[in-house]
């Protein structure tokens, strides 16, 4: 924290900034790409994702099916692009829950100290034990299959992480003179909590939520792969690899592309993170 | 018929063996399956299973993967052949009194348990008495509820007293439930337990070792009652957790023989030199089932207008393509000895305007929502699910698709709370096995699908009194129109056992069931 | 030391008995129970009863717990419910299974990652560094169930061959379970030697960039002794602290790799217990999941310790 009141002088040009962080630009122009498939999919995509046709099952990629048909002659692209707003959607969802709570007990812990830290402190170790497959198993299993419940089930997994940096924010923080000072001017606790978030924990938190993006993102695909994915017919990246594991040596389109789908989103959200945290490590 | 660029000749070929396999008398005779010529002594089998036995307990645990492999370790009084005759198996004979209420059955001579004891009629009171009772805790204790008691008449003879003439007896000592133990294996508490780790039946093998998530081996029973059977000195059974690595093995000769769960996966072997892939009669049977409970559903003119707009041809090829048979109220193994022509039997054929005219009449003119339950695991559902969606949705019906895990369903389903769902099922070739627990109201019958139909209940306890062949099928016929009238279920398709074996297995012969009876009868050789 | 490492036991053992009690009521959260899977479409509510007795699920929860941990506490974790088997026998096989792929996938991941890692530190803002981080960059972002699939089917058609099916011990036959591991150990130690090899390269850059290298170096201390002596101390720590992060995640994510390649470990008989609802296998199996990654956490803790006198006396 202390680099923060650097004064900063000989500040490259944008151009030239840009220039040094190739892989930041790549990966913010495919999350870019992604992003419009992912709010626009109709524009990519012709055919319907969910329209079946059972002669024309298991078709090979061709002219009319650029990644081929599944098990009920279901247009693969389609799917696979269709599928980019469920699959991202979920895993940004759960991501911003996680976030928000485990950012908000992260700051209570830190900032108030004492037991509630302990207890806090506690409880989230107790999560972090789990291997996070296994919770989002039996998460699911108890709250029931739907998305809002994935969503839910996902969002454990790395709430202790975003607790734990809120929370070492807010400790580094406590001590702080200006903050004694807020403190003493007759600022209320809740006034400097909004002060600090806003002005420390926040940019951290996002650093950490495009590191964990790609990272929730392949435990949603698992997940979706043992068959506790969204419910069909919603075409979702990982219950696509679920449906296509069976026809893995016959038809083994249904399975590379939703996983390279899967991939490169992985990489640019990679990509990105990177930047980022190469960024917030300079300041 | 010709999805998937199937090869002619490949699916004539099945064709005929399905054709010769269906004859009549294919398995009356034979036991298990067809004696072979010159058998080769010795030698391990290799079957992959894609469904792991949860136990290997016949008394306690229900589970059809359990059946399969522990008809080759315990057995019951009969066998149930395959055209729907009890053949005598540990029993040799039985004679039946005039009221139909006492069956004097004769045991077989010389049988003895894998713990080297001698079976006597002693064991076989024993084993009968401790599962009809509930306080035991089987699940087949229903089934054997008819049973007052179990006498011992001398060594080699008990008498079944019944409370009610029950034709079905016979069939019900088969090797679903039950099947005979040492007597007082049970009086120690973790004898249930003790079934994992080492057999006590007289089946021709004996277990070996079974590993949770791995596999479950069994050996060559010496002492076996029938002469010169089995064949195999060993069986391992790999349990294999998804058909892409169960292929892959196939293909690379890791495992012999295995049933494949989604006979349409024969298309990813078909090509492989060396397989050979058979198809087989099934008594299976996947229907879409429609709890009452659920609102609409309670309306008989929704679940009518529902069964006129299902395809169910469609459903069938999205879910197993050409490997299976439409079926109307009888699963497809047990149609040409019990069902009923097509003709007969009310809502069979597709009519989605008449189906509308039923759902307005109902109240529902512009349909409703819906929620189909499928289950996680069970391959053909989701296929299936998506075509129904369409399908329903042309009669307004807007269906939503939840999947759920075994658990959950089984919690369901037994908890009356099923709702309109997929099943998956099978019983043994007899129509009051097939049909009593499921269809009679309660207390006698389960009645998951709460159709508390009195109707239906009455013909029910009318076919398991009946002893006489004629009377009982005219009295199952009536059942099964009503069940198309009322339509409780909606018995969509039965999917074949398909079989693939490496050029090493010889004389596998597979029971309508799916149980591994033929392994008793197996042998390998090139 | 003694009074730090009795403050961290204590910790643990409260973090572990927390975790007991939260797996057992959420395996009981979920619907349905053994017993209606044992009895499945057939039987009735009477013997449905007496079987539920019978494995004492008809006691209230805390009743049932308390049992529990009381057997758990005199080292008996119970008999598996669905399989009848001793819990301790199912899960300490599972356990020998899993921890084999671990330590082999660390030890490959390690080999793999740290060399990598330190030839791309080396070769900074270089061609060959750029070609490393693009691997790095794709071992993390593949999925690993989706890299298994593919070497499984790849390997299968390309060779004609497919690891055995039965899991062997390598006290057993050391062929056959090196056969048996190959293609699961390798798409888990893309991932791990990947991530491995980024976090080496980004703490020997850093060392590189410290004050006193940059001094060595300008004063013609040749570069080798610089990286022997000082910078690989320096990056031995976190190192090793990596390493026992790494394990713990293969312990818990080796799971959906065994399940695609059917191997008999701690993570599918974790799945096939929730499954079947068999609650003493899949309290038993999580219990020793959280003790061993506690374990590990403590070893790299006192490892940690051992590498950095600094924090000897903290």
């Amino acid at each position: 924290m202390k680099a923060m009141t650097m004064t900063r002088n000989g500040r490259p040009s944008t151009l030239a900034r840009i220039a040094r962080e190739p892989g930041l630009v790549l990966g913010t122009i495919l999350i870019v790409f992604l992003a419009l498939v992912a709010l626009f999919p109709g524009l990519f995509a012709s055919q319907s994702p969910n329209a079946i046709s059972v002669p024309d099952a298991l078709q090979p990629p061709s002219a009319a099916h650029w990644f081929g048909t599944d098990d009920v002659g279901r247009d693969l692209y389609a799917r696979v692009v269709y599928g980019a707003r469920v699959t991202l959607s979920i895993c940004a969802g759960s991501l911003l829950l996680s976030a928000l709570m485990g950012g908000l007990l992260g700051l209570i812990s830190g900032f108030f100290g004492g037991w509630v830290d302990q207890v806090l402190g506690r409880l989230i170790d107790v999560m972090l034990s789990f291997p996070p497959i296994i919770l989002g198993v039996i998460i699911t299993g108890v709250l029931g299959p739907a998305t809002h419940n994935l969503i839910l089930a996902l969002s454990i997994v790395y709430l202790p992480v975003f607790f734990r940096i809120a929370r070492a924010g807010a400790m580094s923080e406590t001590g702080q003179t200006y903050v004694e000072a807020a403190r003493s001017i007759g600022l209320s606790e809740g006034a400097i909590l909004r002060r600090h978030v806003t002005r420390n924990v926040t940019p951290l938190i996002l650093t950490q939520y495009m590191i964990l993006f790609p990272l929730i993102l392949q435990i949603q695909a698992a997940l979706g792969f043992l068959g506790l994915g969204v419910q069909p017919p919603t075409p979702d990246w990982g219950a696509i690899l679920e449906g296509g594991k069976d026809y893995i040596l016959f038809a083994p389109w249904m399975s590379i592309f939703p996983g390279a789908a899967v991939l490169v989103t992985a990489l640019a959200l990679m990509l990105v993170g990177r930047g980022l945290q190469r960024r917030i490590d300079r300041r | 018929m010709t999805r998937h660029s199937l090869k002619r000749a490949f699916v004539g070929a099945l064709l005929c063996g399905v054709a010769a396999i269906t004859a009549p008398g294919a398995f009356a005779e034979d036991l298990y399956g067809p004696i072979p010529a010159n058998p080769t002594m010795g030698g391990a089998l290799n079957m992959g299973l894609l469904v792991e036995p949860p136990g290997l307990d016949p008394f306690h645990q229900a589970a059809d993967a359990r059946i399969r492999v522990t008809v080759l370790m315990y057995q019951g009084l009969f066998y149930e052949g395959g055209n729907g005759e009890a053949i005598p198996l540990l029993a040799e004979s039985f004679e039946v009194s005039e009221d139909g209420l006492e069956y004097t059955i004769k045991l077989r001579d010389g049988v003895v348990f894998h713990n080297g004891e001698a079976m006597d009629a002693e064991d076989v009171a024993y084993s009968y008495n401790y599962i009809r009772d509930p306080e035991n805790g089987s699940p087949g204790a229903g089934d054997f509820s008819v049973i007052e008691n179990v006498e011992v008449v001398d060594p080699l003879t008990v008498k079944f007293i019944l409370s009610a003439p029950n034709a079905s007896l016979p069939m019900t000592l088969g090797n679903k439930y039950g099947a005979v133990v040492p007597a007082g294996y049970f009086d120690d508490p973790s004898a249930k337990n003790r079934m994992n780790a080492e057999s006590v039946g007289t089946g021709p093998f004996k277990l070996v070792e079974f590993n949770p998530n791995s596999n479950l081996l069994l050996e060559r029973n010496e002492d076996y009652w029938e002469e010169g059977v089995p064949y195999l000195d060993e069986i391992d059974f790999a349990f294999l957790p998804n058909s892409a690595s169960m292929l892959v093995a196939l293909r690379n000769n890791r495992i012999d023989l295995v049933k494949l769960e989604r006979p349409q996966d024969v298309q990813q072997v078909e090509s492989v030199e060396g397989l050979e892939v058979e198809r087989w009669p099934s008594l299976n049977q996947k229907p879409i089932d429609l709890g009452a409970e659920l609102a609409p559903l309670d309306d008989v003119r929704v679940r009518q207008a529902i069964a006129l707009a299902v395809d169910k041809e469609e459903i069938k090829n999205a879910s197993v393509g050409d490997y299976g048979e439409v079926i109307t109220t009888m699963p497809a193994g047990m149609a040409d000895a019990w069902g009923v022509p097509t003709d007969e039997l009310s809502f069979m054929s597709r009519d989605v305007e008449k189906a509308k005219a039923l759902l307005a009449e109902a109240g529902h003119p512009d349909g409703f929502d819906l929620t189909l339950t499928t289950i996680n695991g069970y391959d053909w559902m989701d296929p299936a699910a998506v075509t129904l969606k369409e399908q329903l949705a042309e009669i307004g019906i807007n269906l939503n698709i939840q999947r759920v895990d075994l658990g959950v369903w089984i919690d369901n389903f037994r908890g009356k709370t099923m709702g309109f769902t997929f099943n998956d099922w099978a019983s043994q070739p007899d129509p009051h096995l097939l049909f009593y627990r499921h269809f009679h109201k309660q207390p006698e019958g389960a009645d998951f699908r709460n159709w508390n139909n009195d109707e239906a209940s009455a013909l029910l306890d009318a076919g398991r009194a009946e002893s006489d062949p004629q009377k009982r099928k005219e009295i199952y016929a009536d059942f099964q129109k009503v069940l198309a009238e009322t339509v409780p279920t909606i018995m969509l398709f039965s999917a074949d056992h398909v079989t693939v074996k490496n050029g090493k297995v010889q004389n596998f012969s597979q029971h309508p069931t799916g149980w591994y009876y033929g392994l008793a009868r197996t042998y390998v050789g090139e | 030391m003694a009074s730090y490492l009795a403050k961290r036991l204590g910790a643990s053992i409260l973090t572990a008995f927390l975790a007991s009690i939260l797996v057992f009521m959420l395996v009981r959260l979920v619907p349905g129970d053994v017993v209606a899977q044992m009895m499945g479409q057939a039987g009735g509510a009477e013997a449905e009863a007496s079987l539920r007795a019978f494995f004492g699920l008809d006691q209230p929860i805390y009743m049932q717990y308390l049992i529990w941990i009381g057997n758990v506490l005199q080292g008996d974790l119970g008999t598996s419910w669905a399989r009848g088997l001793p819990v301790s026998d199912m899960v300490g096989k599972a356990f020998m299974v899993t921890l084999e792929i671990g330590i082999v996938t660390l030890v490959v991941a390690t080999l793999v990652g740290v060399p990598l890692g330190v030839i791309a530190a080396i070769y900074e803002g270089r061609p060959l560094d750029t070609i490393i981080q693009g691997f790095n960059l794709l071992g993390l972002a593949a999925p690993v169930f989706w890299v298994g699939l593919m070497l499984l089917v790849g390997v299968s058609s390309a060779l004609s061959w497919s690891p055995p099916l039965r899991f062997v011990p390598p006290t057993r036959s050391l062929a056959d379970n090196i056969a048996i591991l190959v293609l699961p150990v390798a798409s888990l130690a893309l991932l791990q030697a990947a991530a491995y090899s980024q976090f080496v390269r980004q703490n020997v850059v850093s060392a590189m960039h410290q004050e006193y290298v940059r001094t060595a170096i300008a004063k013609g201390v040749p570069v080798r002794l610089i990286f022997f002596k000082h910078i690989l101390r320096n990056v031995l720590v976190p190192i090793v602290t990596f390493m026992g992060l790494i394990l713990i995640q293969i312990l818990g994510g080796v799971v959906i790799i065994e399940s695609l390649f059917a191997l008999p470990g701690l993570g599918r008989l974790l799945l096939n217990a929730i499954e079947t609802r068999d609650y003493p296998v899949v309290q038993g199996a999580l219990l020793l999941v959280v003790v061993a990654a506690m374990v590990v956490n403590l070893v790299v803790d006192l490892a940690y310790r051992l590498i950095d006198p600094r924090l000897r006396t903290a």
